[in-house]
């Protein structure tokens, strides 16, 4: 038994170790009416400049959003008036959070970190479809935007043929 | 037993998060420097080009486009993080392109482009192409040439002004040197497209892609000519010799209308029908030379009969090629000063020069030599030199008129100095207007003026402009624009150092968070 799970650990690290070049949700798939812990993979800086500030654009029919502090990082969120009314546990939320940024902090470029918040996926998001989240990633020289979404009709691909694709994740039906 | 499936199952899990992780990992190698650096002039020609990348990566191809246009094979050498390029030695003054295509650690390719300058930024880096091509094009053309006017208005003048064949040889040869002269423009035209070795006649991408220029079908039409035209000479009846041959001459007409820097001026009624005189008429003068320089050498008795009815029809004829002739330098010129200034009004003025001198060779024909015959018939000799010298002064205007193959007419210079190129891009979501000036081969000027769908002005934070030439290997360069006091977009002296079919892509930042991206190509000559 021991040696399964050992087996197991080998391929997600033998998986997972090449050098992640985009910044990249953790979790590829979510239902929607759910909770979905939203974890921002930054595996580099911009073109070999180290990471200060990431920021995370909420993308509409998300709300509930609650970031989780970083030491060493100053956590912000941006709030404003949601297109729709959206039902939260009974209670009809118009505004909330619609941007949230880390800033203060250095994550060198040889270095890996990640940022999480915890978001609710309202069931107005349509299943089989993928929602970006658009990151832009300040360094101290330069700025790397991961805001490209595609076009409606086209995708393919994880990245879309995009050199700086918006992280994104997978909408399932509700469960 | 169950040792064994949970193995399986274990094994099938594992395998499962492998793949799962792994189209997760994607790493994209980036470009951070380059020594020479991107857009950089350096005063002496670099021995190696230094690509250092972020990560390790594994070049696949790396290809250098010389300031000549020439592709240049160089030799790579991954060091950790950097690709050594190795240049030739000999490159030349001028801009040249460095197009890398590396795999970063998970396999994603990655692409771009490097342009930097030795010396100078070129202006004038198009495919500078060899003195010798040059010279069988230039060659090919003039045995075209003498192939439709001496022989295609050989026969002619045979069937409709001899009624009866003398000058043989000269004319069954010029068509046999006009047929090999089709061919062989049509094969070089492919090799100076491609920009092959002479040797590239050899392979069918040269003849394919000659045969999608305009001048694929001119040269059928005069090979058609030629054809007709040799097998017209056999003909068993005058009437059918009559009707072949006004067919050849037709075609020869058409030949010349259909392609060239005159048939593509406008207005083109104008300049196609003044090609198609010019073609025929000169085919009619020219093709008469060698028959009456023949028949005034046998002094045969028929040579008054035939010289009379030739001098007739001359005259007009004349006329007409004179005509045409003008109506097309005044279309192409547009001014005086371009004769001097201009390599292709200097043709012209040499060319003139040479039709002068040949007016006044017709001319005493006409008024002197032919009387001269007519009153004391063995007096043959002054006529024959003189018809003689103006068929080498026609071979020598042929000679120069196929040197305008390789020089512009003014008249597109000035369109092209004047007229930035203009490109429309337009979307549901926006509308983009982008001025290239020039708009040639050399250091290039963008505008970028950015508009929403319904025109009124599109406010972006930043705008940046991506080139490529997918057809020469170049891969995307990438440059920041900047917003001008007059409210457009910027970007100043983008080498383009290669003439073809540019791809340009712009991102405009609307928001931190949202972009627009247009794309359109346009043509660089």
């Amino acid at each position: 038994m021991r040696s399964n799970t050992l087996l197991i650990a080998t391929a997600a690290l033998l998986a997972a170790s090449p050098a992640v070049a985009h910044i990249t949700l953790e979790g590829k798939q979510a239902a929607v009416g759910s909770y979905y812990k939203a974890v921002f993979a930054v595996p580099h800086g911009c073109a070999g400049s180290a990471t200060i500030k990431i920021r995370v654009q909420i993308p509409e029919g998300v709300i509930g959003v609650k970031p989780m502090p970083k030491p060493g990082w100053t956590l912000d969120t941006v709030t404003g008036k949601y297109a729709a009314q959206y039902d939260y546990h009974g209670a009809k939320l118009a505004e909330g959070v619609k941007e949230v940024a880390w800033s203060g902090g250095k994550l060198s470029d040889q270095n890996y970190d990640e940022f999480v918040m915890q978001t609710f996926l309202t069931d107005t998001l349509k299943p089989n479809t993928t929602l970006y989240f658009p990151v832009v990633q300040e360094c101290e020289q330069g700025v790397s935007r991961w805001i490209d979404v595609p076009a409606e009709g086209q995708g393919g691909g994880h990245d879309h043929g995009s050199k700086t694709p918006a992280p994104g994740v997978k909408l399932l039906p509700k469960s | 037993m169950r040792a064994v499936a949970s193995l399986v199952v274990t094994g099938l899990v594992a395998l499962l998060l492998a793949l799962c992780l792994a189209t997760s990992a994607h790493a994209h190698a980036v470009l951070i420097a380059a020594e020479p650096a991107d857009g950089s002039v350096v005063t002496e020609a670099p021995k190696t080009v230094v690509l250092r990348f972020n990560e390790a990566v594994a070049p696949t191809a790396v290809s250098l486009l010389d300031a000549a246009g020439k592709p240049r094979d160089v030799t790579i050498r991954a060091v950790d993080q950097s690709v050594m390029v190795t240049l030739p030695a000999d490159l030349p003054q001028g801009t040249q392109v460095v197009s890398y295509r590396v795999v970063s650690q998970d396999g994603h390719p990655v692409a771009g482009s490097l342009l930097f300058s030795i010396g100078v930024v070129t202006g004038s880096a198009a495919p500078a192409g060899d003195g010798v091509l040059h010279a069988l094009i230039w060659l090919a053309r003039l045995g075209l040439y003498l192939g439709l006017f001496a022989g295609v208005g050989g026969v002619f003048f045979a069937a409709w002004i001899g009624q009866g064949p003398a000058g043989e040889r000269l004319i069954m040869w010029s068509l046999a040197i006009g047929l090999i002269g089709a061919t062989a423009s049509l094969a070089l035209q492919g090799v100076d497209l491609l920009n092959l070795p002479i040797m590239g006649v050899l392979t069918w991408a040269a003849w394919a892609s000659a045969a999608g220029t305009s001048l694929f079908p001119a040269l059928l039409l005069a090979i058609a000519a030629m054809l007709v035209a040799a097998v017209a000479w056999r003909s068993p009846s005058f009437s059918a010799a009559w009707i072949s041959t006004a067919i050849a001459m037709i075609c020869v007409g058409l030949s010349l209308s259909v392609s060239g820097h005159a048939a593509t001026a406008s207005p083109q009624w104008l300049t196609r029908t003044a090609l198609f005189i010019h073609g025929v008429g000169l085919a009619f003068w020219m093709g008469a030379l060698a028959p009456l320089a023949v028949l005034a050498w046998q002094r045969k008795d028929s040579l008054l009969r035939v010289l009379g009815r030739f001098s007739m029809l001359a005259v007009p004829a004349v006329a007409l090629v004179a005509l045409s002739g003008l109506a097309l330098a005044v279309v192409q010129l547009e001014s005086f000063g371009a004769l001097i200034d201009t390599g292709y009004g200097n043709i012209l003025l040499a060319k003139l020069a040479l039709v002068s001198l040949l007016l006044t060779l017709a001319a005493l024909n006409r008024l002197v030599f032919t009387p001269a015959v007519a009153r004391e018939f063995h007096r043959t000799r002054p006529l024959q030199r003189s018809i003689a010298l103006e068929f080498v002064l026609m071979i020598a205007i042929l000679g120069l008129v196929a040197l305008w193959r390789f020089t512009p007419p003014p008249r597109l210079l000035a369109m092209s100095d004047d007229v930035p190129l203009a490109v429309h891009i337009h979307t549901d979501a926006a509308m983009f207007q982008v001025l290239i000036a020039p708009g040639k081969v050399g250091p290039n000027d963008f505008v970028l003026q950015l508009m929403n769908g319904d025109a009124s002005p599109f406010a972006a934070k930043e705008a940046t402009l991506t080139l490529s030439l997918p057809d020469r290997g170049i891969e995307p360069l990438e440059r920041s624009a900047a917003l001008g006091p007059d409210g457009y977009w910027h970007v100043k002296k983008v080498p383009l150092p290669v003439p073809g079919r540019w791809h340009m892509q712009i991102d405009a930042l609307v928001t931190d968070f949202r972009k627009v991206t247009l794309e359109d190509d346009f043509e660089v000559r």
